[in-house]
């Protein structure tokens, strides 16, 4: 069993030696199909940059409308406030609100939805009547790379004003990374 | 008043567990407001226009 040499195009080399041990094969893509490496897969974040009125009761879509990164453009953060991955495959989801009442917050919730309907619930924790609390969500969803989008929304209980309150990306944001192609 | 305590007072017998399985009130963020996304109570009726006005 031999090696194979990949030559650097002006000096060096990378040599691939298999292993007696074992049989591994590494199969290729198909002439038209695509290698996916860090360039070509979808990732973003974003926060809410103002502070978000609440009804209690309510579920309602967090509108984080700052963008820190969006590496293929898929993040809506002017309109719809919504992910629509042009690749497909599975994406890590990530949450967090943090809510801030004046007094008498009780639950608080959040929920990834799926071309919007909901899809998938983060904790959901009920406290005594306090001031607010942070929380989140994660979760693994499949995308088709077209139609499918992911938008956050969240679910709180309590009385008086209740406000998603920012402290710049630090409290209020929404995330997504693919972590494998289709 | 907000859809929620609208709802409360035709109402006063639902629960906060109701709002999260069979009732759902939804705002999304698009300056449209609250709204009844879904209805599903088994015994109340949903409540008309009228009602919550």
């Amino acid at each position: 069993m031999g090696n194979l040499v990949l030559n650097g195009a002006t000096s060096g080399a990378t040599t691939l030696t298999p292993t007696d041990a074992v049989t591994i094969t590494a199969t290729f893509p198909s002439l038209g199909g695509t290698v996916m490496v860090s360039g070509n897969m979808p990732a973003f974040s974003a926060y809410n940059n103002a502070n978000q009125t609440i009804t209690t009761g309510t579920y309602t879509k967090v509108t984080c409308n700052t963008k820190e990164f969006d590496t293929n453009s898929n993040y809506d953060n002017a309109t719809n406030y919504r992910f629509t991955p042009t690749v497909a495959g599975y994406y890590q989801i990530n949450g967090q609100i943090s809510i801030f009442a004046g007094s008498g917050f009780t639950r608080g919730i959040i929920v990834f939805y799926k071309n919007g309907s909901q899809f998938k619930f983060g904790n959901d924790i009920t406290t005594g009547n306090v001031n607010g609390g942070r929380y989140i969500a994660s979760s693994l969803i499949y995308c088709n790379g077209s139609t499918d989008y992911i938008e956050m929304y969240c679910y709180i209980v309590g009385s008086g004003t209740l406000i998603l309150s920012t402290n710049g990306a630090a409290d209020n944001f929404f995330q997504a990374s693919m972590v494998r192609a289709a | 008043m907000t859809l929620f305590e609208k709802i409360m007072a035709l109402y006063p017998s639902l629960t906060q567990q109701d709002f999260l399985t069979v009732i759902t009130l939804q705002n999304d963020s698009n300056g449209a407001g609250d709204y009844i996304k879904e209805w599903n109570h088994p015994t109340l009726v949903k409540p008309t226009q009228e009602q919550l006005k």
